[in-house]
C-alpha cells in the first residue's frame, strides 16, 4: 500500500508516495534522486548509508520511512551546511581521506554526527562512533587523522 | 476372607490410594483452579459468550469463524516451516531427550489430514490422540486446546480443509528411548490432560470469562510462560511465573508488582498485545514476535481487552532472578557507564550502537529501545544472545523494522561478550555467559 508521506529532507519539505516499510535509502536513492548515500550491505553492518536523522547518525537501509515522519534528515548532499559537517569535508580534501570513495558518505556523515556531539573525541571516542563504518580500501587511519583535524580546527 | 487375603486387599487399596495420591501431587492444579470461584456447564452460563467467534465475525461463514479460531490458536506458527507453505509442517522443536517435528495439518490425504472425521479432529485436538490411534506429544499443547468447545474446533477444522493442500511429509522424530515410546503418552495423557471443555466461572466477569477461554483454551500462553513439573507437564502452583522454552525465556506474566505485569498499564498490554510493543517495555521477538504476527495481532480489540482482564487475575508470582527494577537509561557517551568487557564493547561499537544508541534509548525507534526491557535486565541474556544470533522482523501497522541476525557473522565467544556487555550496561546487573552457553541456546532454537 503506497501512502503520501511528507519528510523535513536537508532543510526542504519532499512529499512522495511510498509504501511505509520503505527504507529511508530507497526513498533517498530510488524516489528523490539523491545518490550521494550509498546502498553497501542492506543490514546496518557497512555505515555507507550514514544519514543523520535529527542530528544522530543512523543507517538508512534498515529504517523505514514511517520511522522519520515528523524528524529531520540530514544527508550528505547538505551536510556541508552544517558547521561540523563543513570542518569534516575540508579536512576530509586536506587529508586525502577518499581512495575509492564508495563509503565515504557515510565515514563523513558518521564523523560530523560524531564532532557535534563530541567537538574534541579522543581516539576511543573516535573508535566508538566509527566502529560501524567500513572501508575495504582501508583508509582508518586518515579517517582518524582527518577527525582529529577537523576537531582541532588545523585543517 | 482368609487372613492372607485381607492383606492383599489392604496393600491393593494402599498402592491405589498410593498412586492416586502421587497422580495428584504432581499433577497440581488446572490452569484454571486459581480463580475458585463455582463454575458451571458452558450451556448453562446466560451472563455472555466465552466461547467462539467475537460479535463482528458472528453471522461469518463456518470457514471464515475457523480462520480466526485458527489463528487465535496460533496454528500456523508451529505447523509450518520457515519458507515452506504454511500449514505443511516440518518445524523441528529440538528437545533435551531428541528432535521433534511437527506434522502437516493440509488437507493433503496422504501426508496431511485430509482423511480427517471431525471426531477423528477432535480426537487429535482435545485429546491427543491421531486418527491411526497412536499419542501425540504434548508438543501439540491439547491440554490447552482440550477446553476448546466442540463447535470452535470443528470450524479450525473446516478453515484448515479450506487452505491448499501440501504434499509433504514431516521427518521421523528422534526422540531417545523411552520417550520414543509413544504409548506411554496414554500415562502421561491420563494424569495431565484434565480433558475437558471450558466451564465458565460465575463469580467472574463475562469479560473475564472470554479472557480466560482465549488465553487457556485458544492462545494457549502457559504453554510457554508457566514452568513445567518433572512430568513435563505445566505446574500451575507457579502459573505463568515464567520459563524457558525453545531456547528463549518467556518471562513473568503473572501478576507480580516488580518481576510480572503487575506494574504495566492496560495500555500497555494492550499495545505489547497487538502491536508487539509496548513504551518502555521493549519490542515481542522470537516466539512471542511470532505470536504477536500470526495471532494476538489478529485479534478484535474486545478480545485483547478481555485478556488484559484475564491477565490482571492471575495471582502473583515473583521471579527471584529478576531485579526488582529495570535499570535506567545508560549514559549518552560510550565512555561513561560500564566498560568491562572491552570485547563485547567492541562487537557492540561497530553492530549495535548505530541502530540501539550507546544510552539503550533507540535513534531509529522506540521499537529498537534496550532500556527498561526483561531481555537486558535478565541476568541470564538468554534472549539477548538468541536474538542476536537469530535476529528478528517485526511487522507494525506502519511498517516493519528489523534486525539483522548475528548468528553466522560472530563466534559464540563474540556473542557471549556482547551479550555480557549489554546486560551490563543497559541491565541491573551483567549476565555471565561464556562461548558453550551460546552455543547450547544455538542448539535449542526451534528451526
Amino acid at each position: 500500500m503506497h501512502m503520501a508521506t511528507t519528510l523535513t529532507i536537508n532543510g526542504e519539505t519532499k512529499s512522495f508516495d511510498a509504501p511505509p516499510e520503505m527504507p529511508l535509502l530507497w526513498v533517498l536513492r530510488d524516489i528523490l534522486g539523491m545518490t550521494g548515500t550509498k546502498f553497501g550491505c542492506g543490514i546496518a553492518q557497512c555505515g555507507a548509508c550514514t544519514v543523520h536523522v535529527d542530528g544522530k547518525a543512523v543507517r538508512s537501509c534498515v529504517l523505514p520511512v514511517s520511522a522519520v515522519a515528523n524528524r529531520t534528515v540530514t544527508t550528505i548532499e547538505h551536510v556541508g551546511s552544517t558547521p561540523a559537517g563543513a570542518k569534516v569535508q575540508k579536512a576530509w580534501l586536506e587529508a586525502e581521506v577518499i581512495q575509492c570513495g564508495y563509503c565515504q558518505s557515510g565515514q563523513i556523515m558518521a564523523a560530523a554526527a560524531l564532532l557535534a556531539a563530541t567537538p574534541n573525541p579522543d581516539d576511543s571516542d573516535i573508535d566508538a562512533a566509527m566502529a560501524g563504518n567500513i572501508c575495504r580500501c582501508g583508509t582508518y587511519v586518515r579517517i582518524r587523522e582527518a577527525i582529529k583535524h577537523a576537531a582541532n580546527g588545523q585543517s | 476372607m482368609s487372613g492372607k487375603m485381607r492383606i492383599l486387599g489392604s496393600l491393593i487399596v494402599i498402592a491405589i490410594v498410593a498412586v492416586a495420591l502421587g497422580v495428584f501431587i504432581i499433577r497440581g492444579p488446572g490452569p484454571l483452579d486459581f480463580a475458585g470461584g463455582s463454575k458451571v456447564a458452558l450451556a448453562d452460563y446466560r451472563a455472555g459468550k466465552p466461547t467462539g467467534v467475537p460479535a463482528k465475525l458472528e453471522k461469518a461463514s463456518l470457514v471464515e469463524r475457523g480462520e480466526y479460531l485458527a489463528k487465535a490458536a496460533d496454528c500456523m506458527v508451529c505447523h509450518t516451516r520457515p519458507g515452506e507453505k504454511d500449514y505443511s509442517g516440518g518445524l523441528a522443536f529440538k528437545l533435551p531427550f531428541g528432535t521433534l517435528y511437527s506434522t502437516n495439518i493440509t488437507p493433503d490425504k496422504d501426508t496431511g489430514i485430509g482423511n480427517y472425521s471431525d471426531q477423528d479432529f477432535l480426537n487429535a485436538v482435545q485429546h491427543g490422540k491421531r486418527r491411526d490411534g497412536a499419542r501425540l506429544y504434548p508438543a501439540m499443547p491439547y491440554t490447552s486446546y482440550t477446553f476448546m468447545t466442540d463447535e470452535d474446533v470443528l470450524a479450525v477444522k473446516a478453515y484448515l480443509f479450506s487452505q491448499p493442500a501440501v504434499r509433504a511429509k514431516a521427518p521421523e522424530n528422534t526422540l531417545s528411548f523411552p520417550f520414543n515410546q509413544r504409548w506411554a503418552m496414554i500415562v502421561w495423557s491420563a494424569v495431565f490432560n484434565p480433558d475437558t471443555r471450558f466451564a465458565p466461572d460465575t463469580s467472574k466477569s463475562p469479560e473475564w470469562n472470554r479472557g480466560a477461554y482465549l488465553a487457556e483454551a485458544l492462545a494457549h500462553c502457559g504453554e510457554c510462560h508457566t514452568p513445567r513439573n518433572l512430568g513435563f507437564a505445566l505446574d500451575n502452583r507457579k502459573k505463568f511465573a515464567g520459563a524457558i522454552t525453545a531456547g528463549w525465556r518467556a518471562f513473568n506474566i503473572s501478576s507480580d508488582k516488580a518481576t510480572g505485569l503487575g506494574n504495566w498499564s492496560d495500555q500497555d498490554l494492550i499495545s505489547y498485545l497487538s502491536l508487539g510493543h509496548a513504551p518502555g517495555h521493549g519490542s515481542a521477538s522470537g516466539p512471542m514476535g511470532e505470536a504477536v504476527d500470526h495471532s494476538f495481532s489478529q485479534f478484535a480489540p474486545e478480545d485483547i481487552t478481555s485478556i488484559v482482564a484475564y491477565l490482571r487475575s492471575v495471582p502473583p508470582q515473583p521471579s527471584p532472578d529478576l531485579p526488582a527494577t529495570t535499570a535506567p537509561v545508560a549514559p549518552a557517551s560510550h565512555g561513561d557507564g560500564v566498560t568491562a568487557d572491552a570485547r563485547g564493547k567492541k562487537v557492540f561499537a561497530s553492530a549495535c550502537a548505530s541502530c540501539h544508541g550507546w544510552s539503550g534509548e533507540s535513534p531509529v525507534s522506540p521499537m529498537a529501545t534496550l532500556t527498561g526491557t526483561w531481555a537486558v535486565n535478565d541476568p541470564a541474556a538468554t534472549n539477548v544472545a538468541q536474538i542476536v544470533i537469530s535476529g528478528t522482523k517485526r511487522h507494525t501497522p506502519d511498517g516493519a523494522l528489523s534486525m539483522p541476525a548475528f548468528g553466522n557473522a560472530y563466534t559464540d565467544d563474540e556473542i557471549a561478550a556482547v551479550a555480557n556487555y549489554v546486560t551490563a550496561r543497559f541491565g541491573a546487573k551483567g549476565s555471565k555467559l561464556t562461548a558453550k552457553d551460546v552455543a547450547e541456546l544455538r542448539e535449542q532454537t526451534a528451526e
